[in-house]
């Protein structure tokens, strides 16, 4: 497979550029998370002003905790007494100081609650069923995430299951065609048993819990996508999902996919061992591998450092858009053993894999293109205007997870190694695309 | 100058590292058990022997260690009289290059230690691979400190006047250590003094010789004389000779509060043909209170607690034996915990899946069990009997008199206390005699200054685990009867084992400045 590829080295960059600059003049004006004026105006001041960023981080992560609006109060202003004094020590005070507040202030009570159901569709599947068949009517798939607090015990887990039962019972029910229902599912969340020693914990403890869903997913013909988490968790998420795959229930049935982080140090070999599997485990449903960045590396490289170790993820930015253009090359040249989706944000990774499957003619059956639903929108809409796949990651849960869930993708997208952090400040389309 | 890096710890969550640690454990079992004998000056010499035991399967003897007597005690100390001469007259920087050897020696000997660990303490093997890696830290640690206190420090020069102050080594010192760890405790305390030039004796604990004197064989293979460092083995008795022996000038000392009251209380009592007073560097235990505010993130609340309070069975100084939660969530919170604590895995230290290791001993597995029988538990997680193993417990609303809240239990016992405030919570930790370690959950940055302002404790651990110091990251070490308050592992540990000698020279002669 990889082999084709390096014996006619194709010329990409033309056809990248030419899908890049279609893409972009399908979307709107650049920005960034949101709509609202005063929200992008703040969006702009996180980004210059790292105190304040942290600041409103940290109010929006105490925000559900807060009993009172006195105590919410309390808490943002110790919050922005503490960015004042260290944006005063560095002496580059941004300006304004007085007109950096009043945003932060009028987000900080149903503000930050709208930011957050801007990401997410409903508190749970039948309050979020409008907007998800809205999603279907216009042409885009989706795949719902359950959100919810850390499972630290068995009685959590079996909740959770069951909030996952119903979801896809409850998608299934407003389905308008095969294959609508969808949904991505945290192995931490089935399972409190999950240790970075001792893989086989976790994957005992949760795999009643995924072998029940992929039942339930079976009988509704829905599919089910295991998400990847922290690197501490990898072997055990991989082992597991691989495993009850591979049982011979669930061999026609239900489609169900897995996925892949380029940042990733390792990911080739780790995408040699899902291959290999998917080669020697014929199945009548999709096996699906969504290919994304990862969504932990500022943990990583905390934890690596407080360690002592090698960090297990790329610490330069373009190696590791590089490898995730490798790795897309590579599952698009498995197709159709495997469908692959490309889930990301960044117009030159989109482009790439678009680009390179046109070369290989690898169409919408074995390709789709996959968002963050609040983040990702105007991208989706200019991907579907295009006529490819595209599916939109859509979260469900209440407000206490929607704030963890906000915190986890401001900090991204405003971190100025974000595409969208670029994009949204005005980054010129040929230098996004430009090759990593 | 200050190129100091903590050892990095093995990475466990690769396979392939765990299956390394597995190897090294093959390869020690094999060898079980090792003869510990005594090390006095340079003789190696045997006694009564008596056995350190695997207390994940006590059948299992993993060291017969030589017991030291009175008399052992009284020879290490007069072969130690020379080495405190030659020592002491090494140049610092000699001094830190065998205790900088040494470290290499422990880093290359990395699995096989904490194999070691794993089976006389009884240490899960990431707690093991800490102690290891602590070991090596605190060697690095004080060899680079020696050298910046060799110097001495700058002082005010006038005219015609030269002034010099520099540290020198107090004298031949007594180590006394504890088992829970066996490496890095022993190698801590005993490397300070050497590093500064004194001359030691170490005694080990008793359940835990073999790991002891793998640091000790390091020091001496990294370059320290044999007369220098000495060895003893044993009990109660060589460590009552060694606390009392005129000769002695420094005593450190980790362990419980009654020993070390008495080691205090021996240490003050002038023997005839004493010529200076002793110097006790103790640190001895805690009752550690973790607060959890209202604005806590319970996410976090539930594993830091789990691993303060359970990791290695609660058996570390630092552990977490009090929740002192806020009204607002302690229900919620108390609910998440009874039902996190069945997930707690209870088994041999040697396997990867262990939560919580048995505890040392017989006689801890009784002591803890008293306290647990003493009232209604709120839930409990496994234990199981071909170890000296306990149910780790959670208690909820016990009286504040009862002794599961007063007294220290160093064992896997939780118990959680409704307060009002976080104020409330700050009295009640302030009514405590000790002041060791101490946490805080909370996200409002003035109620972290005011707890920092208010709190007595060595060490506060805010929104994290409040065990797994690190050497010259958390200087470990507190007041009131928690110890003496040296902070192992910081800036300031390394004064506790010098004097200060000030020199001050006329330079004028007939007149003139020269
Ligand atoms: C539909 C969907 C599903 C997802 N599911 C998962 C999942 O299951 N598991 C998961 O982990 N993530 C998942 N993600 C998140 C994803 O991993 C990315 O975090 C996110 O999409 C941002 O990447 P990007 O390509 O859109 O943007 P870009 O701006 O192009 O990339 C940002 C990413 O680059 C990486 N990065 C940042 N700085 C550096 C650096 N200095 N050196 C190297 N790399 C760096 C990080 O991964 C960061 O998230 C999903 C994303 C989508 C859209």
């Amino acid at each position: 497979m990889a082999a084709t590829t390096q014996e006619r080295p194709l010329d990409l960059e033309r056809p990248i550029k030419e899908i890049g600059t279609d893409l972009a003049a399908r979307m709107p004006r650049p920005r960034l998370v949101s709509t609202a004026r005063v929200e992008q105006r703040m969006t702009e001041l996180l980004m210059k002003d790292p105190a304040l960023r942290a600041a409103l981080f940290r109010f929006v992560d105490v925000r559900p905790a807060c009993a009172t609006p006195a105590d919410l109060i309390r808490h943002l202003h110790e919050f922005l007494a503490d960015a004042e004094s260290k944006t005063a020590q560095r002496a580059t005070g941004i300006t304004g100081r007085p007109l950096a507040r009043r945003p932060l202030a009028a987000v900080a009570g149903a503000g930050v609650k709208r930011m957050a159901q801007q990401f997410i569709v409903g508190e749970d599947a039948k309050d979020a069923l409008p907007e998800i068949t809205k999603l279907w009517r216009g042409g885009v798939e989706t795949t719902v995430d359950l959100l919810g607090e850390a499972t630290v015990s068995e009685t959590e887990a079996d909740v959770y299951m069951r909030r996952c039962e119903e979801t896809l019972r409850a998608l299934a029910g407003a389905a308008t065609k095969p294959g609508q229902v969808n949904l991505s599912v945290k192995v931490s969340a089935l399972t409190p048993l999950l240790r970075p020693t001792a893989p086989e914990r976790g994957i005992e403890g949760a795999r009643p819990r995924l072998e029940h869903l992929l039942r339930v997913a079976k009988e509704v013909g829905a599919h089910l996508h295991v998400d990847m988490e922290s690197f501490d968790t990898r072997e055990a998420i991989t082992a597991l999902t691989l495993d009850l795959l591979s049982q011979p229930e669930f061999a026609d049935g239900p489609s169900a996919g897995i996925v892949l982080q380029a940042y990733l140090v390792d990911s080739p070999e780790h995408l040699d061992e899902l291959l290999a599997w998917a080669e020697r485990t014929p199945r009548t449903h999709p096996f699906v591998i969504r290919l994304v960045k990862g969504a932990y590396w500022d943990h990583e490289v905390v934890q690596a450092a407080q360690n002592g170790w090698a960090p297990p993820v790329f610490t330069d930015r373009r190696e590791c858009d590089r490898n995730f253009e490798a790795l897309s090359r590579r599952l698009i040249d498995a197709t159709p053993t495997v469908k692959v989706a490309i889930a990301s944000h960044n117009l030159r990774s989109i482009s790439h894999a678009a680009a390179y499957a046109d070369a290989r003619g690898v169409g919408n059956d074995d390709l789709e293109f996959q968002i963050l639903r609040g983040l990702g929108d105007d991208t989706q809409a200019a991907i579907a205007a295009t006529g490819r796949q595209v599916r939109a990651y859509c979260p469900v849960g209440d407000l206490v997870a929607g704030m963890a869930y906000l915190v986890r993708r401001l900090l991204e997208n405003t971190a100025n190694d974000s595409f969208l952090a670029a994009h949204a400040s005005g980054t010129d389309t040929a230098e996004l695309l430009e090759a990593p | 100058m200050n190129t100091f890096r903590n050892e990095p710890l093995l990475e466990l969550r690769r396979g392939t590292v765990r299956d390394e640690a597995l190897a090294a454990l093959s390869a020690l079992d094999a060898k079980l058990p090792l003869d510990v004998p005594m090390l006095i000056g340079e003789d190696v010499v045997h006694g009564q022997v008596f056995a350190s035991v695997d207390p994940s399967a006590p059948a299992t003897v993993v060291a017969n260690a030589h017991a030291a007597t009175a008399q052992h005690v009284a020879d290490a100390i007069t072969a130690a009289e020379r080495g405190q001469r030659t020592w002491s007259q090494r140049p610092a920087s000699e001094r830190a290059a065998a205790l900088s050897r040494a470290a290499g020696i422990l880093r290359s000997r990395r699995f096989e230690l904490a194999a070691l660990a794993v089976r006389e303490a009884g240490k899960p093997w990431a707690e093991a691979d800490g102690d290891v890696a602590e070991a090596i830290d605190f060697l690095e640690y004080y060899a680079q400190g020696a050298l910046a206190l060799d110097g001495g420090r700058p002082l005010i020069q006038m005219p015609g006047e030269r002034n010099a102050m520099r540290y020198v080594a107090r004298g031949i010192t007594g180590v006394i250590a504890p088992w829970n760890f066996p490496l890095a405790i022993a190698a801590g305390m005993v490397s300070a003094a050497l590093a500064t030039g004194n001359a030691v004796i170490l005694k080990p604990a008793e359940q835990a010789p073999a790991c002891a004197k793998a640091v000790v064989d390091a020091l001496h293979a990294g370059g320290v004389p044999l007369e220098a460092l000495s060895f003893l083995p044993g009990g109660d008795e060589p460590g009552k000779a060694l606390v009392a022996d005129p000769r002695i000038h420094t005593i450190v000392f980790t362990g419980s509060c009654a020993a070390g009251l008495n080691i205090l209380q021996t240490a003050n009592t002038f023997v005839p043909g004493q010529r200076h007073i002793k110097k006790v560097i103790a640190e001895m235990g805690g009752k550690n209170a973790v607060i959890v505010d209202s604005d806590a993130d319970l996410d976090d609340v539930v594993p830091g607690l789990l691993k303060s309070a359970f990791a290695f069975g609660g058996q570390k100084c630092s552990a977490a034996s009090r929740a002192l939660i806020h009204k607002a969530v302690a229900d919620e919170l108390a609910e998440r915990l009874a039902g996190a604590i069945s997930t707690l895995r209870v088994g041999p230290a040697a396997d990867f899946a262990t939560d919580v290791p048995p505890v040392i001993d017989i006689a801890a597995q009784q002591r803890i069990q008293g306290y647990i029988d003493s009232a209604k538990p709120l839930a409990q997680g496994d234990s199981r009997d071909d170890g000296f193993y306990v149910a780790p417990t959670l208690f909820q609303g016990l009286p504040t008199d009862h002794k599961v809240i007063q007294e220290e239990i160093f064992g896997p016992v939780l118990s959680l206390e409704t307060v009002e405030s976080v104020e409330h919570a700050c009295e009640l930790v302030d009514q405590s005699a000790f002041a060791l370690t101490g946490g805080l959950f909370s996200r409002s940055p003035r109620t972290i200054e005011y707890v920092t302002e208010r709190t007595p404790v060595g060490n506060l651990y805010v929104n994290r685990e409040i065990t797994g110091a690190m050497v010259g990251r958390q200087p470990f070490g507190g007041g009131r009867l928690s110890g003496t308050g040296p902070k192992a592992g910081g800036p300031d540990y390394l004064l506790q084992f010098v004097e200060a000698r000030a020199v001050s020279e006329n330079t004028v002669r007939h007149g003139l400045v020269v």
